[in-house]
């Protein structure tokens, strides 16, 4: 056998091998990083956040460039910058987090203003009469009230930290008479349907007791929270040291990708980067103006500014949130106006008494302009996603991972979008399929 | 200075120049150095372009790139040989035989045109590859570097330009004398 020959068996031999070894290589690689996944499930959400808040941080960083000092440096510049960006707006958003007592201040009101409001809608004429509609009402909304009355009850220990509160308690001043009255008020308020009596409501001596669901022991549930908790450090962790990244992790990435597909890979990742960046960074700014337009819209209807801030931050937030971020807007909005007092709208010519109605408008208004004006200029069509696979995300993110889930269902279908659109363009542009 | 700590500096300081010395990352920048396109490069820009350059190596007959496929990145020859061919159905030509210093694909970092030719390795090559988003990247953050490597760029097409020209010039001479 000639060198050659003999050259070319052993290529062929090691490709065989080669490939025999990067089947058991990716098999093992697959097996321990779905065992990883399962066992460490706790730290996922916190990397992705953490990886996520670097991407999207990723312009700062590289726009804070200074030629004459180091990476690191630089990078810990931009943080510094960007942590006190956000010191102050946490510092300014913590002064209207409502403390114990502003809390139970704000149930009372809000049973309070909200029994009102319905007796209002339901009340009979001075005549006795009522219209066609109410027994509607009644009969529709009563036991949607009862529940909401059960939801706002004050347990006994809230009920006497209240007291305590009224009268002057930890170094506060007393509370306004009228919400004393109003609590005094909450108290009498009675049931609006009437339970009818059942045979099984009323229980036999020999009646076994349903045994109350088992509560997990508060030793184990203060585990559980400390170990969420400790999950959660990772997140500035894995923030801090992808910003310090300068293309280290992308070009080992690269590096074990083939030969053949060396060109392909780094168009792929670039792609998906300027899409995926494009869409996130353009939800975040979207997201921006809707609460800016919400708060804006909230101050001019008289709300004072560190609610309708509140409002607006957290209407702002929600809204990565399809369909849903606007019914929570709806609701916080509506539900601050039910309970708001002495409002007076800078707009001449509305009726304070109104209110809910102007902040039902107004983020009807604000939808329309996030669908007409805003998702259109800042996302273009990188979120043109059918409203159906919207819905199946979100209910699906849900199922998965809770509130965290909706917000992060339409991102990860955006980035399953764009890796495939882009990955089978590119294979067919290099000839590959 | 006490003789000892005199003598103690002079090994630290001698350890860290031979370490130096032998970084595979100071021998990328001094290979660089030897290339015409980044001639016009200090070192420290050149450590800058060395940073975002990938390294790939390529055995006997392996393709590098495929004629047809879209350019993104232009490779310098770091060692080894690699022939630059155009396949036709019943022939293969080959243009050109490079070696190491040498560089090709440099039209990738202008725009993603299809590659005009094959690059193939003749044996065992070692190549860096710069990429042309990277180069734009540089244009952000070091815009004199990307500058220069763009001028150097601008300056060979402007030489090609001229000799394919020339060439022209020649060719018509040529026809109108056989004309004539």
């Amino acid at each position: 056998m000639s060198n050659g020959q003999n050259f070319e068996e052993n290529e062929r031999e090691r490709k065989v091998r080669r490939k025999i070894f990067y089947l058991i290589f990716g098999t093992l690689a697959l097996i321990s990083g779905g065992f990883l996944i399962w066992k460490l499930s706790i730290l996922i959400l916190p990397i992705i956040v953490g990886a996520l808040l670097a991407f999207l941080f990723r312009p700062v960083k590289d726009r804070f460039r200074v030629r004459w000092l180091p990476h690191e440096l630089q990078v810990l510049c931009s943080f510094a910058l960007i942590g006190l960006v956000l010191f102050f707006a946490f510092n300014t958003l913590r002064k209207h987090i409502p403390d114990e007592e502003q809390k139970l201040e704000f149930k009372v009101r809000l049973k309070y203003k909200l029994n009102e409001r319905y007796r209002q809608l339901v009340a009979k004429s001075p005549e006795g009469k009522s219209n066609a509609v109410t027994p509607l009402i009644e009969k529709q909304a009563g036991p949607l009230m009862d529940k909401i009355n059960q939801a706002l009850e004050l347990n006994p220990e809230e009920r006497s930290l209240f007291l305590k509160y009224a009268a002057g308690y930890n170094g506060k001043p007393p509370i306004q008479s009228k919400f004393v009255d109003y609590f005094r008020a909450n108290q009498n308020t009675g049931e609006y349907v009437i339970p009818e009596k059942t045979p099984t409501s009323t229980a036999s001596p020999t009646t076994l007791a349903v045994p109350a669901p088992a509560q997990p022991p508060a030793a184990e549930e203060g585990t559980n929270l400390e170990s969420k908790i400790s999950a959660w450090i990772l997140t500035p962790l894995i923030f801090l040291f992808l910003g310090f990244d300068n293309g280290q992790i992308r070009r080992f990435f690269i590096s074990l990708v083939p030969n053949r597909y060396f060109e392909l890979s780094l168009t792929v990742l670039d792609e998906l980067d300027d899409a995926i960046g494009r869409y996130l960074r353009g939800t975040l700014l979207e997201c921006f103006l809707v609460g800016l337009t919400l708060t804006l819209g909230l101050v001019l209807l008289g709300i004072p500014v560190g609610i309708a801030v509140a409002i607006g931050v957290v209407s702002g937030l929600l809204n990565a949130i399809p369909f849903l971020g606007t019914v929570i807007a709806l609701v916080i909005g509506v539900g601050y106006a039910l309970i708001a007092e002495n409002v007076t709208p800078l707009i001449p010519g509305l009726n304070p008494n109104d209110l809910a109605l102007y902040v039902l408008i107004l983020v009807v208004i604000v939808h329309v302009l996030d669908d007409v004006v805003f998702q259109p200029f800042v996302l273009g069509s990188a979120a043109n996603v059918h409203p159906l696979v919207v819905v199946i995300a979100i209910i699906s993110g849900s199922l998965i991972m809770g509130l965290w889930g909706m917000l992060f269902a339409i991102p990860t279908v955006v980035v399953v979008k764009t890796a495939v659109a882009t990955f089978f363009k590119e294979l067919k542009d290099y000839r590959i399929i | 200075m006490s003789a000892r700590k005199f003598a103690a500096d002079k090994l630290l300081w001698e350890t860290l120049g031979r370490w130096k010395r032998s970084s595979p990352e100071l021998d990328r920048i001094q290979f660089l150095k030897t290339v015409p396109f980044f001639d016009r490069l200090s070192n420290r820009q050149l450590k800058t372009v060395s940073d975002i350059m990938f390294e790939r190596t390529y055995d006997t007959d392996e393709l590098v790139f495929e004629e047809g496929q879209p350019g993104a990145a232009l490779f310098l020859i770091l060692d080894g040989k690699i022939a630059i061919e155009i396949c036709r159905e019943t022939s293969t030509t080959h243009l050109a035989v490079l070696e190491r210093g040498a560089f090709f694909g440099e039209m990738a970092l202008l725009d993603d045109t299809p590659r005009s030719a094959n690059a193939r390795a003749l044996e065992p090559t070692r190549t860096l590859a710069l990429y042309r988003n990277d180069l734009n990247g540089l244009m952000h953050r070091y815009a004199r570097t990307a500058c220069q490597i763009y001028r150097s760029l601008a300056s060979m097409i402007g030489d090609r330009l001229r000799s394919t020209n020339e060439l022209v010039q020649m060719k018509i001479s040529t026809d109108t004398a056989r004309l004539e």
